[in-house]
């Protein structure tokens, strides 16, 4: 039980390990990642009625083994610079015009040389496994020794290395409420939310800084705003692909940095989508949205299990737990794919809205759902 | 020196009261509002992951290794006080601290 409840976490490890793989070897082999994208929709959709408990043995304690999980979330880091270090591969060989052949190594033959075509397969094969591995950058932000620093670097890689600040110390503790920018109200879209969001998540984490050295009476121009040195971890990606494609590079790196962040507030969207909290009052399991059936779980590790999330957040993800929170009764890539049809994701979520309201909500938060409903938003 | 020797598991938290403090034992690894909570103490708190000041404490004596960096959520004045957030100090030595009576009530026998 032990050895499963470990390895089960490790589909993207190796599903990225894979799709490094198929740049590597190129040609069609490219979209691997994509490929993978796609078949893991249909796997998520199909086994939408399964779902596990969390597993414990006979004293309480739960089978994770904290090491491992560590190791291979801390490991995810040089597997992400190679991902865009192979991505960057293939942009030099495509400006440099190195004409499309075979080559071998050993027994193994790759192709030398890519196509436009399959330049973009490489594209967005990295853009979706950079995206999905936001995921670790997420559990780490809740660790605070040196896995904190890590996750800055992970998010980092995509742009985004505001995002540690702003979870911790924003969306935990003003979710479901205005001030939290990575909380949807009703009637927004995914596409508006991600740019409100990651916006809004930059801000207030660059408010953070600024308030923290004015407090200490240091400048906010310097080295030591975290703000700042988040978006210096990010530089060494535009060099690599402004040396290896330029302004191919650039906008190979914008499609990158625009889809991985797309997908990081595709999930703060679905987390919390409509739901409403009164401010000064504790963060409840009514808060949440979870998404819990057995492939989004071991995908995503637990990053579904919301409502289990937000109450207990120093709570290792593999001891997080099914604890009624509402439940979209989907998985997350089902539901992303929903989100993309911002008028049927809308449709979908009307009636999980309703119940919330009349069985999940206090009166005060009803009050504040009456006043979207109208002004006609329902949803 | 020494200290690199020291295996103690546990420290001892003395709370409030000098004369007759509530005592509570905190593992190492653990933090404070972990242990307090687990030993039924009712310590004041909200998020548990250092965002929302509610679990601060005054240290009075004794020594606590910060999880984060407190001035994101304390003031200069209030760190200056020597003011902690429990939710993210463990215990380096034996510590004596103050955290809001009104709001800590003895939920189960230490």
């Amino acid at each position: 039980m032990r050895f499963f409840v470990n390895a089960r976490y490790l589909i993207v490890p190796v599903s990225s390990l894979v799709t490094i793989t198929g740049i590597l070897l190129g040609g069609i082999y490219a979209w691997l990642g994509v490929a993978l994208f796609g078949v893991y929709t249909v796997i998520d959709t199909v086994t939408k009625d399964i779902r596990f408990r969390a597993e414990k043995d006979a004293n309480g304690n739960s089978y994770g083994v904290k090491v491992f999980q560590y190791l291979v979330m801390y490991i995810m880091l040089p597997v992400f610079i190679l991902l865009q270090l192979v991505l960057a591969w293939r942009l030099y060989q495509y400006t440099s015009g190195v004409p499309i052949g075979t080559a071998n190594i050993s027994i193994f033959s790759y192709q030398l040389g890519i196509s436009g075509l399959h330049l973009i397969g490489a594209t967005l094969s990295t853009a979706l496994w950079a995206g999905l591995g936001i995921i670790y950058g997420h559990e780490l932000s809740h660790n605070k020794k040196e896995g904190f620093f890590v996750s800055r670097l992970i998010m980092a890689l995509s742009g985004a290395s505001h995002f540690t600040y702003a979870h911790v110390y924003n969306h935990h503790l003003d979710l479901g409420h205005e001030d939290d920018p990575a909380t949807a109200p009703r009637g927004r879209n995914v596409y508006w939310h991600t740019w409100l969001s990651h916006v809004g998540q930059s801000k207030f984490s660059y408010d953070l800084e600024r308030e923290k050295l004015n407090n200490q009476g240091k400048s906010t121009l310097s080295f030591k705003n975290k703000w700042i040195l988040g978006y210096l971890y990010s530089l060494p990606s535009v060099f690599l692909f402004v040396w290896a494609g330029g302004l191919l590079g650039v906008a190979a790196l914008i499609a990158v940095w625009a889809i991985s962040n797309f997908l990081l507030e595709a999930l703060n969207f679905m987390g919390h989508y409509g739901l409403i909290r009164q401010e000064g009052h504790p963060v409840e399991h009514r808060h949440s949205w979870d998404n819990d059936n057995v492939f989004t779980s071991w995908f995503f590790i637990e990053i579904g299990r919301q409502g289990d999330h937000h109450v207990r957040g120093e709570t290792y993800f593999w001891e997080l737990d099914d604890v009624g929170a509402p439940n979209y009764g989907i998985g997350y890539f089902s539901l992303f794919v929903l989100t993309l049809v911002p008028f049927l994701f809308r449709k979908f979520v009307k009636r999980l809205l309703e119940d919330w309201d009349e069985n999940h909500a206090t009166d005060e938060e009803r009050l504040v759902a009456d006043k979207f409903k109208s002004i006609g938003i329902e949803s | 020196m020494f200290g690199l020797f020291n295996k103690t598991k546990e420290h001892t938290a003395y709370i409030n009261d000098e004369s007759s403090p509530v005592t509570l034992k905190v593992e190492k690894g653990k933090t404070l509002l972990n242990a307090a909570l687990s030993s039924g103490l009712d310590w004041p708190h909200r998020c548990k992951v250092g965002s929302c000041g509610s679990c601060k404490t005054q240290l009075l004596a004794g020594k606590i290794k910060p999880q984060i960096d407190f001035s994101y959520v304390l003031n200069r004045n209030e760190i200056a006080d020597g003011y902690v957030l429990a939710c993210q100090s463990e215990l380096c030595s034996d510590v004596r601290v103050k955290v809001n009576l009104d709001n800590i009530k003895k939920r189960n026998k230490l």
